[in-house]
């Protein structure tokens, strides 16, 4: 459905791009979990979606046709969910339903219909007389969820949609979007809680410093660093035995004191390497091999260096 | 789209007690408190000072200016008993002046040569502002004055002047306007702080604007597709209602409420209706205007808060409002020309006092209109960056 295809974008005055030849596809239907840390690029991509900045370059498209067009067309078709709560909280969850349902273009029947369908969708109804100012946390989530649900929208984009809630509210609106992705629904799910993105995604793009590093179904980038494995030793060992160490292991490895990291070859056993590691006087403290979480993969592409000092 | 937007600014407004308050409560009671303080300033009451009268002879000449100035200032109080007593009053403000009457004042009235040392001597008190110093000046030289022009005519046609000796009868004098009588604290300050008091829209779009734009709803309407002047239109039409409001309450406050409050009435009998609703509207386009412009300026509510009073402060010191312009020098009520707000309130007076039309509020109200088409322009250039950040 949507296509976003080496996309490049400058703030004025920035030294650096905060998008460069970025690209990516949503498919209706899929949740596409899209993953980097602060600064990679992923409020830029949101704001692009939302029609607010004007590429330098490259292209995005829904089912081929241009963004810009479409929002010609059909402004409301792609819904953006805002990390903040983008909403009046002076007026009551209706009230604020009401003037976003009317700048949806909304009026009549079908206004009040979308208002009651947002409402059920994310279980607000006992809630609609209340100023917003007044909810909690997660009801102010579900609000701010509720208000990008009116249109109907054939994609909706979800930046941090769970921030500062509680585990119920986390997993009710985990349910709410699977739900929307079953309906058909193209999700972009922008997050920084791994846990979330392993947990609801169908596909995942990793984002750094306004690049793709990779992109793909989240099993295929789960699988992928199934021939590591990473040993931890009682104690180092000495050249001689790691120069023959290397020599016995059908693949590459890596030492950092008492850390071996092995890359083994495709039909390489890691049992095998395990006992190689013994048999040259390696003692054993820990060793870990096949699945890896999200978080691994993240932080192996990423790096671990503070970002926001 | 455009109603349902209007609604929620109407309904931000109405839950924010601390704008409704600045919008409405606080212009009515600059009203009512600065007309009330004023009113001497523009009403000098020297026919209710206290004073006494020290005669020095029981001549016809001396008591004919004391039943003369009995007649105009009220009945004097009893002169104390000593000269430090009568020091003592006036230092203490219980004697607002004493008029002393020399013993040689009847020939010196009747000399063709003018006296040696004066006759008549006016002492006030240090408290008496200037406004009713001049008056008793000016009323105690035409007093002598007649008084010796009789006693002169006297001497020389041994007839006395048939009638009163007033110099009056032999004036016409008018002011133009419909209240046919001296400019009012009220006439000044209705307009005054009604123009000031529009102005103040500025805290109430410039704050939801700040809030708006913070938590991401004016990103969201834009993402919707709602049209920047959709989104201006929505956060102005909403001010011009506050705004003619403002104008109802306010000449109801000039009209109605003064009096019972014992200040004078403001009269909006005889004045020209359609220059009143061009000028109110033409200040209501730039106090919109220049609030939306400010409120594309500002970054955050503390900005928003501080900045926008402050330049209402500033146009409002400067304009008029706070210090009539016809008391200030020369160069300051140059300066004076500089401000919207001074705009907005020489074209209320050109229609409230001086019964000015159409054509007489035009120039005032082309100055404002321009100043607010100005400001919106600027305004939209702005939003849509305002929107990004």
């Amino acid at each position: 459905m949507l296509c976003v295809s080496g996309l490049h974008y400058r703030y004025p005055a920035a030294a650096t791009p905060a998008l460069v030849d970025f690209s990516l596809e949503a498919r209706r239907g899929e949740i596409l979990g899209l993953l980097g840390p602060n600064g990679a690029g992923k409020s830029t991509l949101v704001a692009h979606l939302a029609g607010l900045l004007q590429a330098d370059g490259g292209e995005i498209e829904v089912d081929g046709e241009s963004l810009a067009q479409l929002r010609r067309r059909a402004p409301t078709c792609i819904a953006i969910a805002p990390q903040d709560f983008a909403f009046y909280p002076m007026l009551s969850v209706a009230e604020n339903l009401r003037c976003f349902a009317a700048a949806s273009r909304l009026s009549g029947a079908a206004a009040r219909q979308a208002i009651a369908r947002a409402l059920a969708a994310t279980c607000l109804e006992d809630f609609a007389g209340t100023r917003a100012e007044y909810l909690s946390g997660g009801l102010k989530r579900r609000l701010n969820l509720a208000i990008a649900l009116l249109p109907t929208p054939e994609m909706i984009v979800l930046d941090e949609p769970t921030v500062g809630v509680d585990p119920q509210s986390r997993a009710f609106l985990l349910e709410t979007v699977r739900g929307l992705a079953a309906t058909g629904m193209a999700v972009i799910y922008a997050s920084h809680y791994m846990e979330e993105i392993e947990a609801i995604a169908d596909r995942v793009v990793i984002v750094d410093h306004g690049r793709v590093l990779r992109e793909g179904p989240l099993a295929e980038l789960l699988a992928q660093a199934r021939g590591q494995v990473e040993v931890q030793l009682e104690a180092p060992l000495d050249g001689d035995a790691l120069a023959a160490l290397a020599g016995d292991i059908d693949g590459q490895l890596k030492v950092t004191g008492v850390h071996l990291k092995l890359e083994l070859a495709a039909d390489a056993s890691p049992v095998a390497a395990l006992a190689c590691i013994e048999a040259r006087g390696g003692c054993i403290r820990d060793a870990r091999f096949g699945r890896h979480s999200l978080e691994r993969v993240f932080l192996s592409l990423t790096d671990t260096r503070l970002r926001d000092h | 789209m455009l109603l349902a937007l209007i609604r929620k600014e109407l309904l931000a407004l109405v839950r924010d007690p601390h704008a409704l308050a600045a919008l409405f409560l606080m212009p009515a009671a600059f009203i009512v408190i600065m007309s009330l303080a004023l009113q001497n300033l523009y009403a000098p009451p020297v026919r209710q000072l206290p004073y006494a009268i020290d005669s020095a002879t029981d001549s016809p000449a001396a008591r004919r200016i004391s039943a003369t100035w009995a007649m105009t200032q009220g009945r004097a109080q009893p002169l104390p008993a000593t000269s430090g007593e009568v020091e003592e009053a006036l230092r203490q403000g219980r004697l607002a002046y004493v008029l002393t009457l020399d013993a040689g004042l009847a020939d010196a009235l009747s000399d063709l040569d003018p006296p040696r040392a004066p006759v008549v001597h006016l002492r006030v008190e240090p408290g008496l502002d200037q406004g009713a110093f001049r008056t008793l000046q000016a009323e105690l030289a035409s007093a002598v004055g007649e008084l010796r022009a009789a006693l002169l005519q006297a001497s020389f046609t041994g007839e006395s002047p048939r009638g009163s000796q007033s110099i009056l009868p032999f004036l016409s004098i008018e002011q133009l306007g419909s209240t046919l009588r001296p400019v009012s604290a009220v006439q000044q300050n209705v307009p005054a702080w009604l123009v000031f008091g529009m102005f103040f829209v500025v805290t109430a779009i410039s704050s939801l604007f700040v809030q708006e734009q913070h938590n991401g709803s004016l990103a969201r309407l834009a993402a919707l597709g709602v049209p920047e002047h959709i989104q201006i239109l929505a956060k102005a039409l909403p001010y011009v209602v506050v705004n003619a409001i403002q104008a109802a309450l306010m000449l109801t406050v000039g009209c109605a409420l003064m009096p019972l409050l014992g200040g004078e009435a403001l009269s909006l009998a005889g004045i020209h209706w359609p220059a009143l609703i061009l000028m109110l509207g033409a200040t209501s386009l730039a106090a919109i205007g220049f609030a939306l412009l400010l409120a594309c300026l500002v970054r955050t509510h503390a900005q928003a808060n501080t900045l926008g009073p402050l330049c209402n402060l500033l146009m409002a010191a400067l304009g008029g409002i706070m210090v009539p312009t016809f008391v200030m020098p020369g160069l300051m009520q140059q300066l004076a020309r500089l401000s919207p707000m001074n705009w907005g309130l020489e074209g209320l007076l050109t229609v409230l006092l001086r019964h000015g039309d159409l054509s007489e509020a035009a120039p005032w109200a082309l100055r404002l209109a321009i100043f607010g088409i100005l400001g919106l322009a600027l305004a939209s250039r702005l939003f849509s960056r305002r929107i990004i950040s």
